[in-house]
């Protein structure tokens, strides 16, 4: 009996024990390099781009554990990894590119390959190199729990594209703007159209009256822009019609001049205008004057130049930097009237400060407009009022539109509405 | 310290407090300084111009396609040339006509690479950045919300007061008045950012004219003070009598 008990306690301890004993060491399961045919696999050339991207796409999976190593190639030998991407973390929605030239309602993973940075190669060298196209090698090796698998091979050339037709909407806005811009002109051209008073430039006529009673000279400084600023551009169109009013009060002026191509121009505007005003006689070549293309070496002199010829009146109309308040807090202890105008808004507020009248950014561009009415100027201002009221517009109604789509979760609608307005 | 840094600090000190002499009056240290300045900044941009554009756009691309007999490419570079070339014509009044071409082909490039650029920076990216929070506003937070709604009352109302082709009166000057207040505290806090950042350009400068003091650089900064002090003490009781008794 005393046997059996002992048995029977000696079982009970073995079997209550038996999970503390040490167990054998669990199999790993060990990811095998399986061959598999992933569906929907592709390499695709970017659209509208240089040449130098691919996109990878491929269907999607239901296993959300899934991870996905993207590896290429040039020669399909020696393989390297790109970058590993989880089931379903980037899908065709996430590239970058408009409804029009990309589905973006396919469910699939997508992934673009940016080969300059895969191989490291540089910007210039690449498009020596491969002018004719980048061909890629593309697969995946897929992960999951049990096992790694390998996709089947995918190849594609990436080739530069002539038309960016990712940017086929700025195409649309220029061409609609131009047609704008024409009906305008012709409608300028049989009558005049109208344009509210702007303060500061009907100061320009006080200005000159006051610099030929008092005998001395108008400064008038185009700022440091090159002729390809919009608001050097306006700056010449703004000399023109004050060197008409200096000819005809037969005055004096200097433009100092930051660049050489807007000193050639502003050279012609002023002869014109000499001859516009029938003072070609009056006309002097020492009038614009070449300074330096050194930002600060220019403001130091204009600065001297304002302080040794005491001017009745400083006109700064142009593209300005940090110059800005040098030039315009030394024309004001001149005694000079002053008037500027920029479309550089973080020097605004110097010139807002420093001078008597600013034309603050829009109002610069119709300056040129308001002083010639010129039907070609007045129309060009008339399409910038038809953009403002473009905007106003757009800008209420489709955030009510997006309000409403967000709300409801219409993301097409939503995403479609910030293709149109994307411009890449 | 070699004599080079030492001459060097002073020269650094010396063109620093011309021009800053400038605040008291015009003066001819200051004219000295705004000359030296202007003739140094010209030269340099010459040199810019030779070593970085006609050597390295114009004459050695021009060696090799020249050797290789690459004729395209020899008038890919001739064609820009000569239209560069042409706006010099200008100082021969003769042929100053010829300088239309360059500025012709100047003036369109320009315009047509800022229109669609224009185009897509000062309007569509304007627009799409003002909508864009609403496109998302399940998630905003009440202070995101507040900023979406500030930033499209305030588009609006600033492009009325940018609006040329009315009267401003009644509702539309109400408006753009309201556009005026948003404009002004833009300029506001960019004029406090500005003058800070001007400051702090100012201290830098403070920096080096104290380093330059040390006696090291055998005292160039209290040196050039203490000469100008001088030159403006006599300027004021001794040469200006001295012209005024003369005239």
């Amino acid at each position: 009996m005393i046997r059996k008990i002992k048995f029977f306690l000696i079982s009970v301890f073995i079997i209550s024990n038996i999970n503390a004993l040490p167990s054998k060491p669990k199999k790993q399961v060990e990811p095998q390099n399986v061959k598999i045919e992933l569906p929907g696999l592709e390499l695709l050339d970017y659209p509208s781009d240089r040449g130098d991207s691919l996109i990878l796409k491929w269907d999607t999976n239901d296993d959300k554990d899934l991870i996905y190593e993207i590896m290429v190639s040039t020669d399909e030998k020696n393989w390297k990894k790109v970058k590993e991407q989880k089931e379903g973390s980037f899908t065709s929605q996430n590239i970058d590119l408009p409804f029009w030239i990309w589905n973006k309602k396919e469910n699939k993973n997508a992934c673009v390959i940016e080969i300059m940075k895969v191989f490291n190669i540089q910007e210039e060298e690449f498009f020596k190199e491969y002018s004719n196209g980048f061909k890629l090698y593309a697969k995946l090796n897929v992960i999951s729990k049990k096992q790694k698998s390998e996709s089947q091979t995918v190849s594609a050339i990436a080739i530069g594209n002539w038309f960016r037709a990712d940017r086929l909407n700025s195409l649309i806005i220029v061409l609609l703007v131009s047609l704008v811009f024409f009906m305008v002109v012709s409608h300028a051209k049989k009558r005049e159209l109208f344009i509210r008073r702007i303060a500061g430039l009907d100061a320009i006529d006080e200005a000159v009256g006051r610099a030929t009673e008092m005998g001395k000279p108008v400064i008038y400084v185009p700022g440091i822009g090159s002729m390809s600023n919009i608001s050097t551009i306006a700056s010449v169109f703004i000399l023109g019609e004050v060197g008409k009013k200096i000819a005809q009060y037969d005055a004096n002026i200097k433009v100092p001049h930051y660049d050489p191509i807007v000193f050639t121009v502003a050279k012609e505007t002023i002869k014109q205008a000499y001859i516009e005003a029938e003072r070609p006689d009056s006309y002097r070549d020492d009038i614009n004057m070449f300074i330096t293309q050194d930002q600060f070496a220019y403001a130091a002199a204009v600065d001297g130049m304002i302080t040794r010829e005491k001017p009745a009146a400083c006109f700064y109309m142009g593209y300005f930097m940090a110059e800005s308040l040098l030039l315009a807090e030394v024309g004001a202890s001149a005694g000079a009237i002053q008037i500027a105008g920029t479309d550089i808004d973080h020097q605004l507020p110097f010139f807002v400060t420093a001078c008597d009248y600013t034309l603050i950014g829009e109002e610069l561009y119709a300056a040129g407009a308001y002083l010639s009415k010129e039907p070609m100027l007045v129309s060009a201002l008339k399409v910038q009022d038809f953009g403002k009221l473009f905007f106003i517009i757009f800008a209420a109604l489709l955030s009510i539109v997006l309000v409403i789509s967000s709300k409801a979760g219409a993301i097409n609608i939503t995403n479609t509405i910030l293709d149109i307005l994307k411009v890449r | 310290m070699e004599f080079s840094t030492i001459l060097g600090a002073w020269v650094a000190a010396g063109l620093t407090l011309f021009i800053f002499s400038f605040l008291y009056k015009d003066n001819p240290f200051f004219k000295a300084a705004e000359h030296l300045y202007i003739g140094a900044g010209l030269a340099w941009h010459i040199q810019l111009i030779i070593y970085k554009i006609i050597k390295v756009k114009v004459w050695e691309p021009m060696k090799v396609a020249w050797a290789s007999g690459n004729w395209f490419t020899i008038w890919m570079i001739i064609i820009p040339t000569i239209l560069g070339l042409s706006l010099i014509t200008q100082f021969i009044p003769r042929i100053s006509w010829l300088s239309r071409y360059g500025f012709t082909f100047m003036m369109g490039y320009s315009a047509g690479l800022a229109l669609p650029a224009g185009l897509a920076t000062d309007f569509t990216n304007q627009i799409l950045g003002t909508i864009e929070p609403f496109a998302n506003i399940v998630n905003l937070t009440p202070g995101q919300l507040i900023n979406a709604l500030i930033l499209l009352i305030g588009s609006i109302s600033v492009l009325f007061y940018f609006f040329f082709s009315i009267e401003h009166k009644g509702a539309v000057k109400k408006i753009s008045n309201f556009g005026i207040y948003f404009l002004m505290i833009y300029f506001g806090a960019s004029f406090g950012n500005t003058v800070m950042a001007r400051f702090s350009l100012l201290y830098g400068r403070f920096d080096l004219l104290v380093r330059y003091s040390n006696a090291q650089y055998f005292y160039a900064t209290n040196w050039i003070i203490v000469g100008l002090v001088i030159y403006f003490l006599l300027e004021k009781f001794v040469l200006n009598k001295v012209i005024a008794k003369n005239s």
